[in-house]
């Protein structure tokens, strides 16, 4: 029995162990240690993963689930979903609940379970490298991350079939490897730009302990993005010389993307690309189309500019939510493969005025931490000296709605977890049975601009008249970054019955049912390869 | 602090659980009321390393480690207010009139839910809002109106008619139908 730690990304996911004190990081069925967060869907019902997965993409896109991070935890109607659902290939639906769920050949996935299917692969990978079953897992997740999204993560490992240990931040995690403080006293900024998110945390570290002092991001701003707009630059090319929009074409649109994202990873090692990609397109005649191409790294750069200069915005307002300059920060930690593309480092080596630490794998650093971690709370109470304790914080504020359209914040964010904050309640009306409290995750003054997070309902209330019953509502923010809440007669002391109902989650007997199965499905881990599709010269 | 003995912690989490209101900040992070920001975090850091959630995942005493997590969480609460310079100023006024803690609004909330929120029909919350707004206004007769309105829509609100009688008793014309 062992405890993994999964860094369960937007583009690959990592999952790694520790054995003697050692990170051990669970090779990919083809190479490296990637996995890509890829799973396709057959008529026959089987499920692919891995590379060939990612070949699916472009002879079934629209059975192939990838970017599933984007969307886990998100109602179905949110502004994310819709943006998604214009750029993806496969086709979502509104299911049970406001949730998002992705049409198979043979049902219909919520989007946890797809994560989940995606989970239950990784650790048949870690169990037949390890030769060990995998009991519990500590999953990492961007530092902004609501309460919904991280539910929906647990969710998704528990589909899988694991204890959920934690879910961990992800800038956290990369301090953690890193190890750094030991010793000393050290202020760290973690920018992690990753396939789908941004993220940027600034730490404080003393010894044992790594407090987050603020933390921001962008869940839609990623590699993704470059891909998409050297796709962009591709198809235009394309059109020039054929003039046909080869976007028009899903399947040429998932070549060219996947082409796309060759040519960024080879124009961060050189200067420029060239090379030709075949059959891309069929013409009116029934000619097969190819795109011979020629970048340079400059047209690329200027592509993706505005991109990381928003990263370098979004960076200036967290270290001034933190009370801080770029120049007091001590060491600046570079997490996800984003952070290769060469404009990305002067950009935050010109901000940082510092050179950033690259020193450990970007794409591996994150499971690294989670992988200690895991070990860390698999052995909580045994060698307590030992271990370095995580002093995490609030994702987004939280609030409750009242009148005028409102809403009134409950509790602050980035205030350090497990956070508690106990309100009374009443009723408005005479034998009022029931009080429904809407909550919502946000900074913003008005209800509507925040996320709302669900709807908290106070049940059984006895017979009296309005404003004569009191309920004293605890809201607390666990180490999780989840909202547990707990209600109690505030005369009586007696407990009250409260349940937060989440807006677009899975309910607990989804969640079951989905477990079981999972269970009983078969997966396969089967062996076909990318057809080469590009030739960089 | 040295490691417990399980009984040991239960002991203390019960004790310092039970008179956690009484307790000021200072007293609670061990630091006197003129203890610097860097005195105060190393103190919440040296609690953190004996008392954060983590320490205690494996414990299957599901009640001692909820109150484990809500001493863990004042303490939390005690190192934001002492280590920002604001809150610690509203804090020592706080003090002074006799309050131990400082929460983040610091005042509770008597009725926070919206009185529309029953309201299903979105057609009834337009005009009931519109009517709680000429009530506001001490518009009895528009409110009155507005409330008919939402009426129309959502016949079996009782937050409308509750309302509805409320402005209905406040219209100066006597007579009025009497809707209490």
């Amino acid at each position: 029995m062992s405890v993994v730690g999964i860094d369960l990304g937007t583009t690959n996911s990592v999952i790694a162990t520790v054995r003697d004190n050692q990170v051990v990081v669970v090779p990919a069925a083809h190479g490296g240690y990637l996995h890509p967060s890829v799973v396709s869907f057959s008529n026959d019902g089987l499920k692919y993963f891995s590379r060939e997965a990612v070949a699916r993409r472009i002879v079934d896109p629209k059975y192939t689930v990838f970017s599933a991070k984007r969307l886990i935890g998100l109602a179905f109607q949110s502004k994310e979903v819709q943006r998604a659902i214009a750029r993806l290939p496969y086709e979502l639906r509104e299911g049970n609940n406001e949730q998002a769920v992705f049409v198979a050949p043979d049902r219909a996935y919520t989007i946890p379970e797809v994560s989940g299917l995606l989970l239950g692969y990784l650790r048949q990978c870690a169990e037949l490298f390890l030769g060990e079953t995998i009991t519990g897992a500590v999953i990492t997740v961007p530092a902004n991350f609501n309460d919904a999204q991280r539910r929906a993560t647990i969710d998704a490992g528990r589909i899988a079939g694991l204890d959920v240990l934690r879910v961990l931040n992800e800038p956290t995690a990369a301090a953690l490897a890193y190890g750094l403080g030991q010793n000393m006293s050290q202020r760290i900024a973690v920018y992690d730009f990753g396939g789908g998110t941004f993220d940027i945390t600034i730490l404080q570290v003393e010894g044992d302990v790594f407090e987050v002092l603020a933390t921001g991001g962008d869940t839609f701003l990623g590699g993704d993005d470059m891909d998409n707009a050297l796709l962009n630059t591709l198809a235009e090319l394309f059109r020039a010389e054929h003039g046909l929009d080869p976007r028009n074409d899903q399947a040429a649109k998932a070549r060219l993307l996947i082409a796309a994202e060759q040519v960024k990873c080879h124009l961060s090692d050189f200067p420029e690309a060239r090379g030709e990609l075949k059959n891309i397109a069929v013409s009116d005649r029934g000619e097969q189309l190819a795109l011979r191409f020629h970048i340079a790294r400059n047209v690329f750069e200027a592509a993706i500019r505005n991109l990381v200069s928003r990263t370098i915005q979004t960076t200036q307002e967290v270290l001034a939510s933190a009370g801080l300059a770029a120049s007091q920060v001590d060491e600046i930690i570079l997490v996800g493969g984003t952070t290769r593309v060469p404009l990305v480092r002067a950009e935050v080596e010109r901000y940082f005025g510092r050179t950033p630490r690259t020193d450990l794998n970007p794409d591996e650093v994150v499971a690294w931490g989670a992988a200690i971690q895991a070990e860390n709370l698999a052995h909580a109470g045994e060698s307590l000296s030992s271990h370095a304790v995580l002093l995490d914080v609030t994702p987004r504020a939280l609030g409750i709605a009242v009148a005028g359209g409102f809403a009134e914040r409950i509790l602050d964010r980035n205030v350090p977890v497990p956070v508690e904050q106990t309100r009374i309640f009443t009723t408005s009306a005479d034998n009022q049975s029931t009080v429904r409290i809407q909550v919502c995750q946000g900074e913003s003054r008005r209800f509507d601009e925040n996320v709302p997070l669900g709807e908290l309902e106070l049940s059984g209330i006895p017979p009296a008249r309005r404003g004569e019953v009191s309920i004293e509502v605890t809201f607390r923010v666990d180490t999780n970054g989840i909202l547990r809440v707990r209600a109690r007669d505030a005369a009586t002391g007696a407990a009250r019955e409260a349940a937060v109902n989440v807006r677009g989650g899975m309910t607990d007997v989804e969640v079951a049912e989905a477990v079981e199965r999972q269970k009983s499905a078969e997966s396969v881990l089967g062996d076909s390869l990318l057809p080469e599709l590009l030739e960089v010269e | 602090m040295a490691q417990r003995t399980s009984e040991q912690l239960a002991n203390f989490a019960r004790q310092l659980h039970g008179k956690l209101d009484q307790l000021t900040y200072y007293e609670l992070l061990g630091v006197s009321s003129t203890a610097s920001i860097p005195e105060v975090r190393s103190a919440f850091y040296s609690l953190s390393n004996d008392l954060h959630p983590d320490r205690y995942h494996g414990l299957n005493d599901r009640e001692l480690k909820d109150r484990l997590e809500t001493i863990y969480a004042r303490i939390c609460e005690g190192y934001r207010v002492l280590s920002t310079p604001e809150k610690r100023a509203a804090y020592a006024r706080a003090l002074t009139e006799g309050k131990r803690r400082l929460t983040s609004t610091d005042r509770e909330s008597k009725a926070p839910q919206n009185p529309e929120d029953s309201i299903r029909h979105e057609d009834a919350k337009k005009f009931f809002r519109l009517g709680m707004i000429s009530l506001a206004r001490k518009d009895y007769k528009g409110a009155v109106m507005n409330f008919n309105f939402a009426r129309s829509f959502e016949p079996g609100a009782a937050v409308i008619n509750q309302k509805l009688g409320e402005a209905q008793a406040a219209l100066p014309k006597p007579g009025g139908p009497g809707g209490k």
